[in-house]
């Protein structure tokens, strides 16, 4: 029932040119604020019969919600906007277009079609996460109980909104920080100290080394790939011994 | 006594380079949690992989917890067959001959992708003419060649086919057996290397947690049944979700479905955020619903455990487990992967569910966070809400 009547919507609801253009400069405002605010910067904007009715950024560091994405807090404003002007969230769904600066991931693709969202224009491809195409294809996949379809329009500012996104991963994250400082001391104490005067101390400087890898690892999830951090971590390990014996 | 063994352990690790594998991540990481433990507050090492088995002297508690079994959701390379290649294996005609043989094979036609199959096996009919049967070439790689035969798949001056008879096909499995019921299949068609997850070896036969384990999380699984039908009452789908630390051995949040007055608050959704609150954060209030609860971290006095400071402040659902009715749709199951979740138990399948029956999202090759999923806890009474929910939807 969702399905045939979402597709027919998203077929006489195509946005044009100047709309994608218009609606994607407010999408990277909002994505240059999340970045200026910590957040992953990704800006989005949920548009219904001409008018923002929907704008989201990534909240997930504030509400150590990590759900937070942009596209669920407009969508909660949709819903919210709904309410108050006293209208149905189907209808206005039905008729309602997203413009997301990145790729919905694999959970907003659900989300988004559990609501009936039509179509979605977005930038730049979500290799970590993309739920249109990218990981998995949840925007068309057959998936009965999840709300019908939707069409994605994709590429628009597609550079700029990788660039956004490697500035952000450039920085520390936050969670990660306190970490990072811990590590980097710890790797620089036995320049400074003679901390190896003893194997009891070895032993707490190599846990306590390996704390910090680990929660470093664990915490920036965004950054570089666990892999390198691991092989990183056993070049360390192996050069220890020698550190041992020459001082 | 320490660099002794560093010295030892390092090279090795650095074989592995950049193939350091989830589990051998997983299982280091037990390990230095260990190390780390003084006191004995292994506090992250229990809860991820190693829970060990332990006495059974809470068999006669009033749990029924032999009504159920949890089995895990592999991965697609762990359930789906190994599938099998075509290739030509020959008789070994004069024993003595094998190694010769074997070693001018694997340089004439070394089986780069099948490291897995064995080269030559005993052949097991009492009577034959020959023990030993060896592999020559996949089918793939052989010459054209009008009629088959030993001399036509060895060049001249390669491999002398002394020693061999003619050629025949067999099937080989194409990959490594991962799980025993794929190694007991493929060593039906060629003898097979197989290294063994006891682990999964064990959880497939349902065998993995012990009496008392399985008595805990009846405990937990009854608590989300018990919020199901709170939400069924008041007139939303019978769903329930609870977080629940396993170190600590308490429950962080119960949830259940609020689609009542949001259509994305789905159980799992629910409880995200209420573990969000729990940790002074979170974006809504469930206060209407006594159903949905969380226990606060900075009231809980458990937290004051000496050595697990710093380092054990909670972030989102890390090492959490959850614990559903239903099996999560494509929305929850990614949600508990962003929120990092440690494992997940649910109750029943369900239609477009996303952690075995339409995907194994805990499992997803690109994802960067993959967990341990277990389905069947309490699966009799998980799968009897469906039925309240007939009801429901109908009025709907």
């Amino acid at each position: 029932m969702g399905t045939d009547e979402g597709l027919r919507a998203a077929e006489c609801f195509h946005p044009s040119d100047e709309e994608i253009e218009k609606w994607m400069d407010d999408a990277f405002d909002t994505a240059k604020d999340a970045l200026e605010n910590g957040e992953v910067p990704v800006g989005c904007l949920m548009v219904y019969s001409n008018q923002v009715i929907g704008k989201g950024r990534n909240e997930v560091n504030e509400t150590k919600n990590a759900t937070r994405h942009a596209e669920m807090v407009a969508l909660d404003q949709l819903l919210a906007w709904c309410r108050h002007s006293n209208l149905d969230v189907s209808s206005v769904c039905e008729r309602t277009a997203l413009y997301v600066t990145v790729e919905p991931c694999i959970m907003c693709a659900a989300a988004l079609r559990l609501l009936n969202i039509p179509v979605v224009v977005y930038g730049c491809r979500n290799e970590r996460f993309g739920g249109c195409g990218s990981v998995l294809d949840v925007s068309s996949a057959s998936l009965p109980q999840t709300g019908s379809t939707f069409k994605c329009v994709s590429g628009h500012r597609a550079e700029e909104a990788v660039e956004m996104l490697k500035t952000f991963y450039k920085q520390e994250n936050p969670n990660g920080d306190q970490n990072l400082s811990l590590l980097l001391f710890l790797l620089s104490s036995p320049l400074l100290s003679s901390l190896f005067s003893s194997p009891r101390l070895i032993f707490s400087y190599i846990s306590s080394l390996v704390s910090s890898f680990l929660l470093l690892s664990d915490f920036c999830f965004y950054a570089v790939s666990q892999e390198l951090f691991i092989n990183f971590f056993f070049a360390i390990l192996s050069f220890l011994p020698f550190l041992y014996i020459t001082s | 006594m320490v660099v002794w063994m560093r010295r030892f352990e390092a090279p090795n690790y650095h074989n592995h380079k950049g193939t350091v594998t989830s589990t051998s991540m997983c299982s280091l990481r037990c390990g230095i949690f260990l190390l780390q433990s003084d006191e004995g507050t292994s506090f992250r090492a229990e809860n991820t992989k190693t829970m060990e088995p332990q006495t059974k002297r809470w068999k006669g508690s009033e749990c029924d917890t032999d009504s159920w079994v949890a089995y895990p959701v592999l991965s697609d390379e762990q359930s789906q067959d190994v599938g099998l290649v075509e290739a030509y294996a020959a008789p070994i005609v004069n024993k003595k001959e094998t190694s010769r043989l074997v070693r001018e094979l694997n340089s004439l036609y070394p089986l780069n992708d099948l490291q897995h199959v064995k080269r030559v096996r005993a052949v097991k009919e009492k009577g034959s003419p020959h023990p030993l049967e060896v592999l020559v070439c996949l089918v793939s790689d052989a010459p054209a060649m009008k009629v088959v035969s030993i001399d036509s798949l060895l060049p001249s001056d390669g491999v002398k086919s002394d020693g061999l008879g003619e050629p025949f096909v067999v099937k080989v499995p194409a990959r490594p057996p991962l799980t025993r019921p794929q190694f007991e299949q493929a060593s039906k068609h060629w003898p097979t290397s197989f290294h063994e997850d006891k682990q999964v070896t064990v959880a497939l036969r349902g065998e993995l947690f012990s009496a008392p384990q399985k008595a805990r999380m009846h405990v937990y699984m009854t608590s989300a049944l018990t919020a199901a039908r709170a939400a069924n009452e008041l007139g939303m789908e019978a769903v329930g979700a609870v977080m629940v630390d396993p170190a600590m051995e308490r429950i962080v949040a119960v949830g259940h479905d609020c689609r009542g007055d949001h259509p994305l608050h789905h159980a799992v959704m629910v409880c995200v955020d209420l573990v969000a609150r729990s940790q002074g954060g979170g974006c809504y209030t469930y206060d209407r619903y006594p159903a949905c609860s969380f226990t606060s971290l900075t009231s809980d006095p458990v937290q004051k455990i000496p050595g697990a400071e710093a380092s054990s402040q909670p972030y989102i659902c890390t090492g959490y487990d959850l614990y559903v009715t239903r099996e999560p749709c494509v929305m929850c199951a990614m949600a508990l992967v962003h929120s990092r979740i440690g494992r997940v138990f649910y109750g029943s399948a369900s239609a477009d569910g996303a952690f075995g029956t339409k995907y194994k999202i805990h499992s997803q090759k690109d994802l960067n966070h993959r967990f341990e999923v277990y389905k069947g806890v309490l699966g009799k009474q998980c799968e009897d809400l469906n039925s309240l929910d007939g009801h429901v939807k109908k009025g709907k």
